[in-house]
Order: structure tokens, then C-alpha cells, then sequence
């Protein structure tokens, strides 16, 4: 009791200087930059292992050499990548500890065990790389391979439960344990109570997901960029072909990273409805207009390059006329999907309307309409895809014509699915309706996998209708994949905004209030400049990895054959 | 090679262009970190006007329209030669004074609307708590005019929930409201945390019940002010707990008054 | 058939599809019934949507996008569209000056402001003096299923002799004083405002009315007197009843641990 008293008076005491400034740019935006740049290299030294260790798979069990070279060509620039997330995550660390000394106080008291910990592991994560990376050709057959790839799995895993350790730290922030106070001393917390906090898992798995969008989404801006500055056709084909894959890996990740968020917003709507209310309805709500647009590209972008890229397939004019009807229904989808509910407008333009809502298209605005749309994006991509799959074959299974009607029934059923649900949301009350959305996720989720397995089994034994061009694509599907990679980078930087703004002034939400001259919230416009200036530092330094990465070794292409007849003149037909 | 170069440059400025340039297109609305403007029955002008100027340049976005523009009247500078607001604020509607005309066009906007101008403006005693509306005149008045504002213009408020949380507060408040009732103030200080006063409280740090016997007035004055200017015998492994921040949380009324109260505990 | 080379070209597809979007967006959508015209910035939104779409359209096939460039091209460098060039050459920059102009200059009109229509609600609020819990609570008289009726129609009388003026007869913000606020009073009937909301949530508009809306609700602060000064809490808490009756919605229910557990069971 008497020790408490002493406790409690001793941190009266220290806090004489709870915040340090910084020069120029401030404290808030000195920490803003090194912890957004830092996450964004994080979820690249994350993300591109990930990568690595499922080509390296299907190197090891598809017998394709080309993705075994490509996943050491992205495992080399890991190691350069590696060493800037620990200098911006040590930068955070003396930023956070000179800037907000009170704060990064009281949050060491609580998670100092699990500090240790971290930079334990950190430790075995950077070993585990190099010996992943540097055993590469020592262990190139048989069983050592297998163990080689159980290193890089090794590294998945320290990476992961790495960041599930920073994980906790920031969800504590968001949502500390109810039963904690601003007078509960931080030394008598629990480590695991305030570890297990209620966004804890949410965020997790949103950011392992993301990871891997994010992983994808760089491996093939590289690609790209490559593919431009390519002197052979070779080169070219390889460029793509890794430009395709990295692009693949991103959508298909991208298509399961809405129900990640969405449980994300479900948790926190559990743990403080007013927390929730000013996330999607306060003064975030014009937020979630922006990443509605930034997503809108993604999978218009998306789609696009998948179009263009069935240029270069032999047997794709088949499915020509119908990418039109798709891009219809992604151009309609995006519109509702970015229908603001409540809309900008003049007071003339209110008095018309009645009010901030359109009486008609204030409808699209709704949840129920949304998620209709979005579901019906996913569904379309997804049928783009196996378009492209299947543009230079032509199965020969017996019962191919009636497989094919399957998959078209499951799409229709799944289509009517959401579409019903999605109607029906606006005639009941928002708890069913909640409900219905898992149901228009079911139809879909169920639709993709199905969808996917018979066309597998379809695929068996088809004739094929001539190789894929490799390398004759036009450049400007490789500026899409560029879009593509800015674009999810910097929805990253808008959605980590949301997440750390959602506290509003409080450093830890209810418990901690933020006293310093940089309490208040920035509104949109101020935090889109800092997110575009974090993208910009965070992209100029992975053209610096990248480039470092060409000096050290030659690409991982090899000629096919003895000699690169091509040589410099390479057939510059295609491009410009 | 360079042109693909400048172009893959372009694409990615013009791509964090679009994206920045949309975001700032919207209406901006920043979360503001709620305050409770306390101000005492003792406040000075100096003070109504301090707190005033703030809301005017925040919280209350006076300026998105009173700025330098054509939307309202600029109140700050000259408007058609009859000088800053508290030059002219008297002159506006005959029968009404400078404080009249400026409370009413707060509180009720379109009741008189220069002409000229279009009656846009919000409801401001809707937005602002009355102590904001009151420092917001001050502010105005002291442009250019005498600021007639006192401490008994303000309608006491019973405390809402909509006033929620410390933040600070502006003003000359102090501990427990001002108050100079030592026994409220030693109960907002918490003393009793660690002090012994009259068989209440902690016995970590000296008991105060006989503490004018061993100390002057001056010597607990500056015991307060500064604790670590002198250890009681027997507690110099505390020395330094005592928090040195209680000379800032209270008024020089309030210092006395515990000051005097303790001295008195012979 | 000099129309149908026009029909089949892309470029001259793209332009009419941009124009059919925007007669869409600007002049049928308020032809609806119970339609209004379209903000400004919403049609900005859907026709960069559009013009997107348009875009990739015409470029996701290379011998589509060859044929729409050829249009641009000639005008750029024929000889005999030198008319043509001449006009856009002015008509471009003219254009855009414009846009520019449109955007700098001032204008009496206020701002365009975000207001929203249901700001987070405090976690608890002060009722006459007594600290009522919002979050978790429930219409308290719903616990007496029995005299639900007669709650109902205490509710009723007091909607009638309070209410009525704003928000009308039908429950619909129809009421003969409506059409001179701003914003409007809500309407009941519609399936965006208390069938969205929690009756904390509507207690609590009730009880502390515009004034006491946080700053997301403003600057055109609603009319709604703070109600707390003239009923009681169970009057409110009736005509809340009332209104749920009447209309037929059911108000939005808390998630409890139990029923969030028990329906992951189901899925």
C-alpha cells in the first residue's frame, strides 16, 4: 500500500518532462516518418520472405528452376532491406524515448519482458537469413535442400512472431484491458493481459495478410522496372513472367485482406462503440471515401494488367469480347463502392437534397451496398483470372462442357448470393444485416475455391493453343504494376493513420491522454502529405536496395543456350 | 534508359500527387483535443481576451469566414472606414451596446446582418461553451475598443457530460476551483497520500499536525515551492518524492491560505 | 454510312460514353422519383470513375488503343485539320483557365462543410444531474413487456403534443414547421436514422438535442431542443417505445460476448 503511495509520487515526480521537441519538423512528425517508413520496410523484410518461401516451394516440388533463381534474387536484397528496418526501427526507438519520455516510460514498464525478448529473436531472424541466403548454393539437392527451405520457413517464423511482439505493443495503445485505469500503476499489469488485448489477433493477421500483398505488390514493381530496363528479349520474358507472379501473389492475398479488416472493425466496435463510431462515422469517415478510391485503382489497375497481359497469350481472343462486360461491372462496382453517404455539398446543393444524403443515391452509401459491390469486384477479378489461366488451353476432359457450366452456375449462384443479401440488408435491422455480410463472403469465398478446384481438375492433360509470348507486353501495363505498388504502399501509410488516429488524444485510449502540443488529431489533408512523404523516402531508398542489388551480382536471368546472341540490340519493338 | 527512367519518376510523383491532392480536396475537420475553459470570478480582461483569441483562431473557425475575404465582414482589420470590430461594434444597432450587438450576433446570427452579406453564419452559442462566447467578445471588443467583459457575464454552467476530460484548462483556475479553503486544497493535492494531518493520512513522509512548532510560515512556503531545499531528519532517503510541481498548480491566494493553515498547527 | 465509322471507331466510343455518363449522372438521376439533383462533387467523383474505365477500355487491347490514338494524332499533325488544331489549341488552355478561375475566385457561399449526422455519442452523459451510462443500455421500460402497450401509448401523447410540429404526423420530418430548418428534422420512417441506432443513441439526441452535439455535428446545428430540460426520462424513454412501435423498425441491439460467440458457432 505504502509502496504504491511511493510508486505513484515517484511518477509524479519524473513527469516534469514528459515531452522533448524536435527541431523543424516536430516531435509528432519526426515520429510519424520513422515509424511509418519503418513499418514500411518491416512489412517488406516480412512480406518478401514469405514470397521467397513459396516460390523456393514451387521450385523445390514444380521442378522449375526459374522460381528457385527468382527467390534468391529476392532473398539477397532482403539482407540490405534488413539492415535499414533495424536503422529506422532503432531511430523510432530513441525518437520515441527522447521525444515522448513519459509515454515510452510507462509502456516499458508494462512490456519490458517482451522487449528483451524482441530483440532476442531479432537476433536468431538475422541469423537464420544469412544462412538462408548464404547457404543457397551449398545446399542446393536432395535432402539439404529440403532443409534449406525449412530455413526459410524458420525465417517466416521469427519475422512473424516478431511482429506479433510490436503488434502488441500498439494494439495495447488502441485498446488497453478495460480493468486498467489511468491510476492502475503500469508495474502491477499483467505482461500476457496486456499483450492479449482486444485488437491483438485482429491486427495480426490483418498484417500478415498484408504483408504478403505488400510482398507481392514490390517484387513486381522490381520486375517492372527491370522489364523496362531490359536489353534482350530474354531478359524481357524473365522480367515479366516474375513481374505476373508477384502481381499474382498481390491480388489473390488482396482478395482475402477485406475480411481481415473487417474483423478488425468488428473487434473494435465490440471494444468501444465510440471508438468505432468516430472510425467510420466521425471524423474519419471521409477515410474510408479515400481508401475506397485507392482500392477502386487496385482492382481496376489489377484487372487491367491481366487484359493487356492476354495480348501476349495465344487463344485469349476467345475471351476478348467479354472483358468489357467485366470492366462494366468493375466501373459500376466502383461507383457505389465509392457512393459517400454523407456527401460534400453547398447550402444550395443541401436545401435540394434535404439534407446531407441524396434521397436516392444516399442508398449506395449504406453498408448493405457496399459490400454488394465490393464482393461483385472480388468475384469479377477473380473470373478475369481464370480467364487468363485458361486463354491458351483448351481442356480435353470428357466432361469439360459441363464443368464449364458448373463454374458458370457457381458464379451466378454466388453473384445471386450477394446480390440478394445485399438487398435484403436494407428491409432488416443492422444486427441481421451485420450477419448477411459473412454470408456474401461464404458465397464468394466458397465460389473461388470451388471454381479453382474444378478448374484444376479440368486442366488436366489440355491441349495447349501455343506458349505464352513472354516479354511482348506493351510498357504501359509495367507503370500499372508501378501504380499498382504505390498504391498499396501508400494505403498502407492512410490505413496505419486510421488506425493510430482512431485514439484521437489519447497515446494510450482512455488510460494515457497525449498533453503535448501535438494532441490534436491532423485532419486528411495534412496526414495525406506526410503518408505521400513517407511513401516517396520509403520508395527512393528501395530503388537504392535495388540498385545495390544489381551491383553486387548480375540478375538471376541466364540466357538460355551457350551465348546471348541478342547481345546489346536487343528488339526493342515492344515498349515506348 | 534515362527517359524510361523520368517516366517511371513520373508516374510514381503523379500517382502520390493524385492521391495527396484528393485527400486535401475534401472539407478538412481535424479532432480537436476537448478543453474546458475555466475562468474564475476573478478573471482579468488580460485573461478574457488571452482565451478569446484562441477561440477565434481555432476551436471556433471564426476565421474560416471573418478572415480576409468577401464572405463576412473582417473583424480584426478596418471595413469600410469604420475602423476593427471594437471600434464599430457599438455603432451597429442602435440601443444596443458593444457587448449587446456581439453576444446577439453570436447567439442569434440572423437577427442583424450587414448589409452586404449573405446570413450564413452558424449559431455560435450552440458551438462554443458560454466561457468561450464571453473570452471570444472580450477578444473583440479589445480590438480597437474597452473591454467591458467581466466574470459576471458568464452564466454559471452545472457540468455537462459533453465537457469531458481535464486537458489542461486555461485561466488562473488552481487546485479544487480556486478555492482557498485549505482543506479543499489539501484534499485536491492529495498531501494525505504521504502526510499525516490531524490522524488522517500516510505516514510515509512527516506528520503535519504540529508542523508550525518545528517550521516558520516562510521556511513551509518555500518546503512547498521547492521540497528538496530542506529534509525533515529521518527522511532523507525520500528526498526528491515530494513533487516539485505544486508551486504551479495553485494560485498565490490558495499558497497562502494552505501556507497559513499549516503554520497555524502549532 | 458515315455514322457507323463513327460508331465502331474507339475514340469517338470513349467520347460518347463520357458524354452519355455525365447526361446520366447530371440529368436523369434527379428525374427519379423522390430524387434530388447530384453534389457537384459526387459527379466529379463518378465521372473520374468513368472517365477511368473509358481509359482502360480503350487501352487493354493494342489494336483498340492504336485506333483511338489515330484521331488525336491526325488532329496533332495533319495538314488538313488545321482548323481544328487551331480551335483546340485555344479551347484547351481557355478551359483550363477557367477550371482555374472557377477554383480561386471568392464567393458569399459558406464553405462546403462535413457534417455528420450521427457523431459519436458520449460513453455516458449527465441526465438532470444524474449520470446515465449510454453504452450496454437498453430501453429500460422494455424489461416490462406486459404495459409495453400502455408505455407505448403514454408515448404516443407525448410525441403529439411535443414532437409533432417538426417531425410530423406520419413520423416522416414532415411537420409543418420542417421546411424551415436546417437540416431538416429527422424522419422516423426512413431506414437510416433509428433503424441505424442503438435507443441510447436516441436517447441521448433526445435528452440533450442539438446543443449538444459534439463538433462533427456541426455548423448547421439541428433545432432538436435538449428535451432533458422538459420531460422526464421515463417520458423519453415512451415516446422512444413509441416511435419503434410505429414505425415497425427494431432498434439496433448490442452485441453481447455471448451472442458473438454463439454465432461464430453457427457459420
Amino acid at each position: 500500500m505504502a509502496d504504491g503511495a511511493v510508486m505513484l509520487l515517484q511518477a509524479a515526480a519524473d513527469s516534469t518532462r514528459a515531452y522533448g521537441e524536435f527541431p523543424v519538423i516536430g516531435a509528432r512528425a519526426f515520429v510519424w516518418i520513422t515509424a511509418e517508413v519503418h513499418l514500411m520496410f518491416a512489412a517488406f523484410v516480412l512480406g518478401v520472405p514469405m514470397f521467397a518461401v513459396v516460390t523456393e516451394a514451387i521450385g523445390i516440388f514444380g521442378g522449375d528452376e526459374r522460381y528457385d533463381r527468382l527467390s534468391k534474387e529476392f532473398t539477397r536484397l532482403l539482407l540490405v532491406a534488413y539492415s535499414a528496418t533495424a536503422i529506422w526501427g532503432a531511430t523510432l526507438v530513441f525518437g520515441l524515448s527522447t521525444l515522448y519520455p513519459r509515454f515510452w516510460a510507462y509502456l516499458t514498464a508494462i512490456f519490458a519482458p517482451s522487449m528483451w525478448v524482441y530483440a532476442g529473436l531479432f537476433f536468431v531472424e538475422s541469423f537464420t537469413l544469412y544462412l538462408y541466403y548464404y547457404g543457397w548454393d551449398r545446399w542446393k539437392k536432395g535432402r539439404a535442400k529440403l532443409g534449406h527451405w525449412t530455413l526459410g520457413i524458420l525465417l517466416n517464423v521469427w519475422g512473424t512472431v516478431v511482429m506479433f511482439i510490436a503488434n502488441s505493443w500498439l494494439t495495447y495503445m488502441m485498446s488497453p484491458p478495460r480493468d486498467i485505469t489511468p491510476t492502475t500503476d503500469p508495474t502491477t499489469i499483467k505482461l500476457w493481459h496486456a499483450i492479449a488485448n482486444a485488437t491483438w489477433m485482429p491486427i495480426n493477421v490483418h498484417r500478415v495478410v498484408a504483408n504478403v500483398v505488400f510482398g507481392g505488390a514490390i517484387v513486381g514493381a522490381y520486375a517492372s522496372y527491370r522489364f523496362l530496363a531490359a536489353r534482350t528479349d530474354e531478359e524481357r520474358a524473365h522480367y515479366d513472367w516474375m513481374g505476373y507472379v508477384g502481381n499474382f501473389i498481390a491480388m489473390s492475398a488482396l482478395i482475402v485482406l477485406p475480411f481481415a479488416g473487417y474483423w478488425l472493425g468488428r473487434e473494435i466496435y465490440q471494444y468501444d462503440q465510440s471508438m468505432g463510431i468516430t472510425m467510420m462515422g466521425g471524423f474519419m469517415s471521409w477515410l474510408w471515401v479515400i481508401q475506397a478510391f485507392l482500392i477502386a485503382v487496385l482492382f481496376l489497375t489489377g484487372n487491367y494488367y491481366l487484359w493487356i497481359g492476354m495480348g501476349r497469350i495465344p487463344g485469349a481472343e476467345r475471351f476478348r469480347p467479354y472483358t468489357k462486360w467485366l470492366l462494366i461491372i468493375l466501373v459500376l462496382g466502383a461507383i457505389v463502392w465509392g457512393t459517400p453517404h454523407t456527401m460534400i455539398a453547398d447550402s444550395k446543393e443541401l436545401a435540394a437534397m434535404g439534407g446531407s444524403h441524396h434521397p436516392l443515391l444516399g442508398a449506395l452509401g449504406v453498408m448493405s451496398a457496399k459490400n454488394t459491390a465490393v464482393n461483385l469486384m472480388i468475384l469479377t477479378t477473380f473470373l478475369s483470372f481464370l480467364l487468363y489461366r485458361r486463354a491458351n488451353t483448351r481442356p480435353v476432359v470428357p466432361w469439360a462442357g459441363t464443368g464449364t457450366m458448373i463454374q458458370g452456375a457457381m458464379f451466378a449462384i454466388a453473384a445471386g448470393i450477394v446480390l440478394f443479401y445485399g438487398i435484403r440488408g436494407y428491409f432488416v435491422e443492422a444486427i441481421v444485416r451485420i450477419g448477411f455480410s459473412v454470408y456474401q463472403v461464404l458465397a464468394v469465398l466458397a465460389c473461388i475455391v470451388c471454381v479453382t478446384v474444378i478448374d484444376i481438375l479440368m486442366a488436366r492433360g489440355a491441349q495447349s493453343l501455343g506458349a505464352i509470348r513472354w516479354g511482348k507486353m506493351p510498357a504501359r501495363s509495367q507503370y500499372a504494376l508501378f501504380i499498382l505498388a504505390v498504391t498499396f504502399t501508400w494505403l498502407m501509410g492512410l490505413m496505419g493513420f486510421a488506425r493510430s488516429g482512431i485514439r484521437q488524444y489519447w497515446h494510450v485510449w482512455q488510460v494515457m491522454q497525449d498533453t503535448s502540443k501535438y494532441a490534436a488529431t491532423p485532419a486528411l489533408g495534412y496526414a495525406s502529405k506526410m503518408i505521400s512523404l513517407c511513401v516517396l523516402i520509403f520508395l527512393c531508398l528501395v530503388a537504392f536496395v535495388f540498385w545495390l542489388g544489381g551491383l553486387a551480382e548480375k540478375s538471376t536471368f541466364v540466357a538460355p543456350g551457350a551465348g546471348d546472341e541478342g547481345g546489346g540490340r536487343g528488339d526493342r519493338h515492344v515498349g515506348h | 534508359m534515362w527517359v524510361t527512367n523520368l517516366k517511371i519518376v513520373g508516374v510514381v510523383l503523379g500517382t502520390l500527387a493524385l492521391y495527396t491532392l484528393i485527400a486535401n480536396e475534401i472539407p478538412q475537420v481535424q479532432s480537436e483535443v476537448p478543453q474546458t475553459l475555466t475562468l474564475g470570478t476573478n478573471v482579468t480582461p488580460e485573461q478574457l481576451v488571452a482565451a478569446g483569441e484562441k477561440v477565434f483562431n481555432g476551436i471556433g473557425g471564426c476565421t474560416t469566414c471573418h478572415g480576409l475575404g468577401t464572405r463576412a465582414p473582417n473583424l480584426l482589420t478596418d471595413e469600410t472606414g469604420t475602423g476593427p470590430i471594437g471600434v464599430r461594434c457599438g455603432k451597429r444597432e442602435p440601443g444596443k451596446s458593444c457587448k449587446q450587438y456581439l453576444f446577439e450576433s453570436l447567439d442569434n446570427p440572423t437577427a442583424y446582418v450587414v448589409p452586404g452579406y449573405q446570413p450564413i453564419m452558424p449559431v455560435m452559442t450552440k458551438q462554443l461553451s458560454p466561457e468561450q462566447v464571453w473570452a471570444v467578445i472580450a477578444f473583440l471588443e479589445s480590438q480597437g475598443g474597452t473591454v467591458d467583459v467581466t466574470a459576471s457575464d458568464i452564466p454559471s454552467t452545472t457540468s455537462t457530460a459533453s465537457s469531458t476530460g481535464g486537458g489542461g484548462g486555461g485561466g488562473g483556475g488552481g487546485l479544487a476551483g480556486g478555492s482557498t479553503d485549505p482543506k479543499a486544497i489539501i484534499q485536491a493535492a492529495g498531501c494525505l497520500a504521504c502526510h499525516k494531518l490531524e490522524g488522517q493520512g500516510q505516514v510515509i513522509a512527516p506528520d503535519l499536525t504540529h508542523v508550525g512548532s518545528r517550521r516558520t510560515a516562510d521556511s513551509i512556503r518555500k518546503k512547498i515551492l521547492d521540497p528538496t531545499s530542506s529534509i525533515a531528519k529521518g527522511y532523507e532517503k525520500l528526498a526528491g518524492i515530494m513533487p516539485k510541481t505544486f508551486g504551479a498548480m495553485m494560485n498565490a491566494a490558495q499558497l497562502e491560505a494552505l501556507v497559513q493553515y499549516l503554520a497555524a498547527h502549532k | 454510312m458515315n455514322w457507323r465509322r463513327y460508331a465502331d471507331h474507339p475514340f469517338w466510343q470513349a467520347a460518347a460514353l463520357l458524354v452519355a455518363a455525365y447526361v446520366v449522372i447530371v440529368y436523369v438521376v434527379p428525374l427519379f422519383p423522390g430524387s434530388a439533383l447530384v453534389p457537384k462533387s459526387v459527379v466529379l467523383q463518378y465521372m473520374a470513375t468513368v472517365l477511368v474505365g473509358v481509359l482502360i477500355y480503350v487501352s487493354d487491347n493494342e489494336e483498340r488503343w492504336i485506333r483511338f490514338r489515330e484521331p488525336i494524332h491526325a488532329a496533332l499533325v495533319e495538314p488538313r485539320l488545321r482548323p481544328v488544331r487551331a480551335g483546340l489549341l485555344v479551347a484547351v488552355p481557355a478551359l483550363v483557365g477557367l477550371v482555374a478561375y472557377g477554383q480561386v475566385r471568392t464567393t458569399v457561399a459558406a464553405p462546403p462543410n462535413l457534417r455528420s449526422i450521427h457523431p459519436a455519442p458520449p460513453s455516458e452523459i449527465t441526465f438532470r444531474g444524474k449520470t446515465i451510462t449510454l453504452t450496454g443500455l437498453d430501453n429500460p421500460l422494455r424489461q416490462h413487456p406486459e404495459s409495453s402497450a400502455a408505455y407505448a401509448a403514454d408515448g404516443k401523447r407525448i410525441y403529439y403534443q411535443n414532437c409533432l410540429p417538426c417531425h410530423g404526423d406520419h413520423l416522416d420530418g414532415q411537420g409543418h414547421y420542417a421546411p424551415g430548418f436546417n437540416p431538416i428534422p429527422a424522419n422516423f420512417q426512413d431506414n437510416g436514422t433509428i433503424a441505424q441506432l442503438t435507443e441510447s443513441f436516441v436517447f441521448w439526441r433526445v435528452a440533450k438535442g442539438g446543443p449538444g452535439l459534439p463538433r462533427e455535428g456541426t455548423p448547421w446545428n439541428s433545432a432538436m431542443p435538449r428535451w432533458e430540460d422538459f420531460l422526464t426520462e421515463r417520458e423519453i424513454w415512451s415516446v422512444i417505445l413509441f416511435l419503434y412501435d410505429q414505425t415497425g423498425w427494431k432498434p439496433r441491439t448490442w452485441e453481447t460476448a455471448g451472442e458473438a460467440g454463439k454465432r461464430k458457432g453457427d457459420d
